[in-house]
């Protein structure tokens, strides 16, 4: 089973494993190593200990039935060949392979009788070279002639993998182009597609875009400039032996082909079990309550939460089904789901639920058998390491994956996995490709804009009011005690005092909450109001009115006076009374009453002071819709 | 110079083959069973990793012995 996150060891504890003759903790090691080499000379080694353990007898288990592989192109194929046998081997997926004569690809494939075809592969990978992706006229050509020749080249080899596909019935892995790192021809490459950087991009958008399912891109141009274009080129090793680039950069395309062809062979993932305290919050739900975990816009770490089950929630996108097993009490552990307002997640987005106290390979099984699902096709992640193992131990069949310590980088660790990468087959099933379809319709809904106006409409914005709850009170309290610019008397307050205001029948207090079609906003404005009720007709006396400056120019302020005015007239004051305190900071909001229509009363240095008469009140019409408001009421 | 060079050389040599390989100025590739093309390679990449430099397109090729691979080793050294 797949150890990725166990401690590596060195090269000599390798060595000794080999001499000592422990095979089992040999080709676990291995495994590991391998999967974490990102240098040619440490994979090189890796590769050369595997093979010198075979030659003394040392038996892997294979997995699968060896898979025929065959490798040929305008480079030299040797190391390229020796990394893909060796990480294909490690993985449980060992292959036969055949290696092409250098830069004889073209006449192995269109020759019949070539000992490619004889070899009967199942899988081609083909590496052509970049020095041959070039435009060959000049750069201020017109633009179709650039366009004609990147088709030209795309056409070539897509029709070289159509004919060797027709031929032999086998799969094709197609490196795409490196792109230069040189500087030459300086900022005018961007101006024309005849520059190679830019023509070589055009024919990877080509290749991509008009490949057959049968043909698998390997990605060097992504590979490349994930590894940096500097490190991945070298002249040197293209003069003295050919080879197709950077020795390292070899290990970054052995390793994704080997991830393609593993992909071929090895049925997708299809379900997500996520453990709760820690991974998809701060904190346990069960000592922590509701109001104590971290998730959301009050700290960073709740942020990383919140951005991790987004990228979870995104998931469901692709077809993966989401589902929990924790150790928790049920009732605590859906009381999130149900009540905190930050959570991305929700209960209606898991197929199944496993919170209690049985262990978790029970769970994992019982998630099984309701799914009718077998357990190979689940991947479980959790940040204890202690139940990975078990799982790892007792459902070996379960991938499993540990997460943190920093949830920072959740989203990475799962990403970089690769269990859930969507393919060709999975995204092009006939629902989606409806529901797509749906959508492209409604699109065209969305009005171009050329005022400000026209813009916030497009922006589909949402806000969401209420009174002040106990699960906003942490971040309710940072916004009290942070905003300096749009807050009108910079009065700050600590937690306990927050909540004491929750139920104060003198008080109406609420918050509001901002989305858009691109994104939640979570909550950024407060009002704390006090309720006079001393003179013959009540006032509602502003105390705090603030806002995140993120949702500025929104019309977030016109909807929370709207708001305001609204709850004056339920509690049937007649005049709405604002203070103004200036600070360093906050002139933004010097004339906020003014511009919402405010009278002003009096004005000093350090104190304004602004009246509102009910009866002359006539709500702003805003471009948020408005989903809900304080104290439950639509 | 050219011991101090070589007796790092037998640091990395330890490393990269898996045979114990005794590295003297006289070794040559062919005396030694491991030592193909594609370990050359990766011995090479483990070189210039060491020593901080970097060989000009042909030289190593040219050179006959460890002996050799050292003295070319050090004049890298000075002009690096």
């Amino acid at each position: 089973m797949m150890t990725r996150d166990s401690k590596l060891v060195t090269n000599d504890v390798l060595k000794k494993l080999l001499a000592e003759g422990k095979p089992d903790l040999l080709w676990q090691h291995l495994l590991c190593r391998s999967q974490a080499a990102t240098s040619f000379d440490d994979l090189f080694l890796l590769s050369r200990i595997r093979k010198k353990a075979i030659a003394q007898g040392f038996e892997a288990t294979p997995t699968a039935e060896n898979l025929r592989l065959a490798m040929i192109g305008a480079c030299s194929l040797y190391p390229l060949h020796e990394l893909v046998d060796h990480l294909l081997s490690v993985a449980g997926s060992p292959a036969e392979l055949f290696t092409g004569e250098f830069d004889a690809y073209v006449t192995e494939i269109l020759n019949e009788s070539s000992g490619l075809y004889d070899f009967k592969p199942q899988v081609v990978v083909i590496v052509p070279t970049e020095r041959r992706c070039k435009y060959l006229g000049h750069l201020a050509d017109p633009r179709e002639h650039f366009e004609m020749e990147a088709v030209r080249i795309r056409s070539e080899l897509l029709d070289l993998c159509q004919i060797l596909h027709q031929r032999s019935g086998a799969e094709i892995v197609l490196c795409n182009f490196k792109l230069p790192a040189y500087f030459d021809p300086g900022p005018y490459r961007t101006r024309t597609l005849g520059s190679d950087w830019n023509f070589r991009k055009l024919v990877n958008l080509e290749l991509g875009l008009n490949a057959p399912p049968y043909v698998h891109i390997c990605d060097v141009e992504f590979l490349s400039s994930r590894r940096g274009g500097l490190m991945s080129s070298d002249e040197r090793a293209w003069l003295e032996s050919k080879q197709p680039c950077a020795p390292d950069l070899m290990v970054d395309i052995a390793k994704e082909i080997t991830h393609v062809v593993r992909a071929l062979r090895i049925g997708p993932k299809k379900v997500l079990i996520l453990d709760l305290d820690n991974t998809i919050w701060g904190g346990i739900v069960g000592d922590d309550g509701v109001e104590g975990i971290e998730i959301g816009g009050t700290s960073p770490r709740g942020e990383a939460f919140r951005a991790f089950q987004e990228y979870v929630l995104s998931l469901t996108e692709r077809g993966v089904l989401l589902a929990v097993c924790s150790k928790n009490d049920y009732d605590k552990a859906i009381e999130p789901f149900e009540k905190h307002p930050e959570m991305a997640l929700r209960l209606d987005h898991f197929v199944s639920f496993k919170a209690n106290w049985n262990p978790k390979p029970d769970n994992l099984r019982l998630i099984a058998d309701e799914l009718h699902l077998g357990l190979d096709s689940f991947v479980f992640l959790d940040d204890d390491p202690v139940e990975i193992d078990i799982v790892r131990e007792f459902t070996p069949e379960v991938s499993a994956i540990l997460v943190g310590p920093d949830p920072s980088d959740y989203v990475k660790q799962l990403q970089e996995a690769r269990l859930f990468e969507p393919s060709n087959i999975t995204l092009e099933d006939s629902q989606r490709t409806q529901k797509y379809k749906q959508e492209s319709l409604r699109k065209r809904d969305v009005p171009s804009f050329t005022d400000l106006s026209s813009y916030l409409a497009s922006l589909k914005m949402t806000g969401t009011i209420s009174e002040f709850r106990s699960v906003d009170v942490p971040r309710i309290t940072q916004l009290i005690n942070k905003s300096n610019q749009f807050n009108v008397t910079t009065r700050r307050r600590t937690e306990s005092e927050i909540t004491r205001l929750i139920d104060d029948q003198n008080r109406v207090s609420f918050s509001v909450r901002l989305s858009d079609r691109f994104g939640d906003y979570g909550l950024t404005g407060v009002v704390i109001g006090a309720i006079d009720r001393s003179a013959p007709a009540a006032i509602l006396e502003i105390d705090t009115w603030l806002m995140s400056c993120r949702v500025l120019n929104r019309q977030v302020e016109e909807e929370m006076m709207n708001e305001i005015a609204r709850l004056a007239e339920k509690h049937s004051c007649t005049e709405i009374m604002g203070v103004y305190i200036p600070t360093a900071k906050n002139q933004l909001v010097r004339n906020l009453y003014p511009r919402m229509g405010f009278q002003k009363l009096t004005e000093t240095e350090t104190y304004s002071q602004f009246s509102y008469e009910l009866k002359t009140f006539k709500p702003f019409q805003t471009r948020i819709e408005i989903v809900r408001r304080a104290y439950d009421a639509k | 110079m050219q011991s101090e060079i070589i007796g790092r050389l037998q640091n990395i040599f330890d490393d990269v083959f898996l045979e114990p390989v005794v590295v003297t100025p006289q070794l040559s590739a062919h005396e030694v069973e491991e030592w193909d093309s594609l370990i050359q390679i990766s011995l090479l990449v483990s070189i210039e990793k060491a020593f901080g430099i970097r060989f000009r397109v042909g030289e190593v090729e040219a050179t006959r012995n460890v002996g050799e691979l050292a003295d070319l080793i050090a004049r890298r050294l000075e002009n690096s």
